[in-house]
């Protein structure tokens, strides 16, 4: 089979893969790989909005203020500083694309309040910002010509010793394995939720880009920050979005006390997502939750038309996943994984250290949200940056020569040789037995919560994990959409992501945003104002702490 | 609980059916049912997700003869609904050995090449999209447009849309003639045409009143029975024939 070639490939097909194509589109043959139909990405799942200060009363230095503050201090100054100086430019671009974002009286962008925001600065379509946006950055791919391999899934990237050369990719129609030649790869595959078993996430948000760059030799960065949305959906765990709080939605346990008020005095459900899941988590824990563990959300109060106008998306969902209707009663909520602040290290501009590989997105961290992210920030994050990752990688590409294919070659021969065998396999460890385990400990070890033995007895047990997954059998020999196959592919990634998440979970000794040790209950900065950068030497990962880059917000205590 | 699941290991049509007892749990949806299937009795069953929330359209199919999608479909629910669709073929063969009273019947979205088991090839769907031209050719300038309010309102039916294909699935029209480009794009011309910020309106209303487009649609209105986020396609090709 002839090697495929590009001068550019991105892999993944949500806000971020679609928006740096058609960057690339204009100058270069840029093509996108993504395991299914653009339209089917997780990003099309984002509810609430997208952050801008786009009115005169509101700056880019608030906003940058609310996300260094938000990230816990974390977060390096010179890159929310770029993600917050071009928010409105790309809101607008989208605007001008066809997005229909809600309005208001006066036909301009409607905009709410969110989480840890000193300014109603969140633009929002109802309650389907993402959905929108999605499909409006999707057109334009269209509008572009943009080449499209649907439904192929990349099972690893290529290197020599100076730069990436391409990647493996396995086409599900046919279950062939073809190799790709490119001068530059652009990772934009979205977050690992799925490493948890109580996720937010679209099922196949499985970690794939980090998974790939940590074996290619690019670090990973801050993977132990995982953001826990206090209001997902009790039983199925769907997102029920932040923006039911903009609109005034109460929280409110079995005592029906409006609990925030012992957490957050002044910023009340609008603190951060952390603070508020670490709320409910209390009030359940003290006792003061409902029967199966969960507090409610409970909207009431706002009146039928303004649900039916700014929240039908959650209403539906209600509806039909949670039997209710939010008109009449409280939703019952309770916290679970939802974003993934870590990822893969890279700089402002989406360079990694490996040569021709660049990071954008949820599975990118430059980093921008620090150890928590704001409401809002993540679908702006992907807009911002694609649009600067894809004039990187293509001016790289642009200037390089193409590399040789022989490296792909011999990739793609290994490749085909070692999913051969394991189809082949006929008895072995059971693939959603293992999947099963791995949620199970991560929710329960490496949670809203941490302590030193559970988390070390969480990374003994995703480590025995993966010893089982060396054993597996796929269950299914057919070569054509093999699923069975796929999701074996997707749980190798996330048991290597479990495994360094846990680790630097363990390694940081102190409390920081969305990582909360009850053994070291207080931030520390002498030791710990650090990322955590985690590479994979032969068979094992070394960690080390790089410096944040701090600006000039001044690192204080966080309160709201 | 029973499934009955049609099957199709290398695609064209479907060869057989497969009869499964899954247990279920309260809430269980269909393509809850499918992931235990797939994860502990039969690997080799093949189907499309994604975000099991309803946002995602990858998982529309045939349920209890009616398009569907597996995820927002509760399996205790199944056998007391009735979309009360106009019926064609795929709506009305019944598969020997079905008993409707005892199990869920699942099968592909009809009108689309099945490619594997419950996987359809959707290229003819998309296809339609950029036939039709469906995007909007950008303004120069540094300043968002404004809209109404009501300006807003008048699409947010057809923004809705997650192209899942079911309206396309339910649509007998696109059960006889290939080259229909189906309700949910024509769906999407309107919203083009009557967005208050598109410069020219027109192009979009003629490329739906090409010969693949409206003219085509005999107004049965399944699109707007089965459509699971109440876009209603039906309505607005009914204004473009006008």
């Amino acid at each position: 089979m002839p090697l495929h070639e590009h001068d550019a490939l991105v892999i993944g097909a949500g806000l971020s893969g679609l928006r740096t194509a058609i960057e690339l589109a204009d100058h270069l043959d840029v093509a996108v790989l993504t395991k299914v139909h653009p339209l089917r990405s997780h990003s099309v799942a984002a509810q609430g909005g997208i952050n801008a200060a786009m009115s005169e009363d509101d700056s880019w230095k608030s906003h940058a203020f609310d996300t260094v503050k938000g990230s816990d201090y974390l977060a390096d100054q010179d890159v929310v500083e770029l993600l917050t100086r071009e928010a409105p430019s790309a809101v607008i671009e989208n605007e001008q694309w066809g997005t229909a974002f809600s309005r208001t009286e006066d036909g301009r962008i409607a905009q709410r309040p969110f989480g840890g925001a000193a300014f109603p600065r969140t633009c929002y379509a109802a309650d389907k910002t993402g959905h929108n946006l999605l499909h409006t950055t999707f057109e334009q791919a269209l509008r572009k010509g943009v080449r499209f391999y649907h439904e192929w899934f990349v099972t690893s990237l290529v290197r020599d010793k100076e730069r990436i050369c391409g990647l493996t990719a396995l086409e599900i129609a046919t279950g062939d394995i073809h190799g790709f030649v490119a001068k530059a790869v652009v990772l934009a595959t979205g977050g690992f939720g799925r490493v948890y078993g109580h996720s937010t996430n679209a099922i196949i948000n499985t970690g794939d880009g980090c998974a790939l760059a940590l074996r290619v030799g690019a670090p990973l960065k801050d993977m132990e920050f995982i953001q826990f949305h206090p209001t997902c959906l009790h039983g199925s765990a769907i997102l029920i979005t932040e923006g039911a709080r903009g609109e005034g939605g109460y929280l409110v346990n079995a005592k029906g006390e409006r609990f925030m008020s012992r957490y957050a005095p002044e910023k009340m459900e609008l603190a951060p997502r952390d603070i508020v899941a670490r709320a409910i988590q209390t009030e359940v824990k003290e006792g003061r939750g409902f029967d199966g563990g969960h507090v409610h959300l409970d909207l009431r109060h706002l009146g039928k038309e303004r649900i039916m106008e700014r929240l039908p998306g959650i209403r539906e969902i209600c509806i039909h996943f949670g039997g209710m209707d939010p008109i009449d009663d409280p939703i019952p909520i309770k916290p679970g994984q939802h974003y993934s602040m870590g990822g893969i290290h890279c700089d402002k501009h989406g360079v990694t250290p490996v040569a021709g590989l660049y990071a954008v997105g949820e599975n990118a961290c430059m980093s921008v949200h620090g150890a928590n992210r704001l409401g809002g920030n993540s679908l702006l994050e992907t807009l911002v940056f694609s649009k600067i990752v894809g004039q990187m990688a293509g001016e790289y590409a642009e200037k390089c020569p193409a590399p040789k294919g022989t490296c792909v070659e011999e990739e793609t021969h290994r490749m085909r040789e070692r999913l051969q065998a394991l189809l082949l396999r006929e008895t072995g460890e059971s693939v959603s037995e293992i999947r099963e385990e791995m949620g199970e400990i991560m929710d329960r070890l490496v949670g809203v919560y941490r302590v030193q033995d559970e988390l070390e007895s969480g990374l003994k047990r995703i480590r025995e994990l993966k010893e089982k997954f060396g054993n597996i059998e796929v269950g299914d020999g057919d070569r054509r959409f093999n699923y069975a196959l796929i999701r074996a592919l997707e749980l190798e990634n996330m048991l290597d992501l479990a495994e360094v998440i846990t680790m630097g979970a363990l390694m940081r000794r102190e409390s920081r945003g969305a990582h909360w040790r009850t053994d070291f209950p207080a931030r520390d900065d002498d030791q710990f104002l650090k990322h955590s950068v985690f590479m994979l030497v032969d068979d094992w990962i070394k960690t080390e702490y790089i410096d944040v880059n701090l600006g000039e917000f001044e690192v204080k205590e966080r309160t709201y | 609980m029973f499934v009955r699941i049609a099957r199709s290991r290398d695609g064209g049509a479907i060869t057989h059916y497969d009869l499964y007892k899954i247990a279920p749990t309260k809430g269980m949806t269909v393509l809850d049912a499918l992931f235990q299937i797939q994860d502990k009795m039969d690997p080799s069953l093949s189907f499309r997700y994604s975000c099991r929330g309803a946002v995602c359209g990858s998982c529309g199919m045939l349920i209890n003869k009616e398009p569907r999608l597996a995820c927002r479909t509760q399996l205790s629910e199944v056998q007391t609904q009735d979309m009360k669709l106009k019926p064609f073929a795929s709506l009305t063969d019944r598969p020997t050995g079905w008993n409707p009273e005892k199990e869920i019947l699942v099968e592909p979205l009809p009108n689309l090449p099945i490619e594997k088991d419950l996987i359809v090839d959707m290229s003819r769907f998309y296809d339609a999209l950029e036939k039709l031209k469906l995007w909007v050719d950008p303004v120069e300038g540094d300043e968002p447009r404004t809209q109404s309010p009501d300006d807003r309102r008048k699409i947010e039916r057809y923004v809705n849309c997650i192209m899942c294909a079911i309206c396309y699935g339910s649509c007998p029209v696109n059960a006889e003639r290939e080259e229909y480009v189906g309700p949910a794009a024509l769906a999407k011309t309107w919203r083009f045409y009557e967005d208050s910020r598109t410069d020219d309106p027109e192009r979009f209303v003629r490329a739906a009143r090409s010969a693949e487009g409206a003219p085509l649609c005999d107004l049965i209105m399944n699109c707007v029975k089965a459509c699971p986020k109440g876009v209603a396609p039906g309505g607005a090709i009914r204004k473009m024939k006008d």
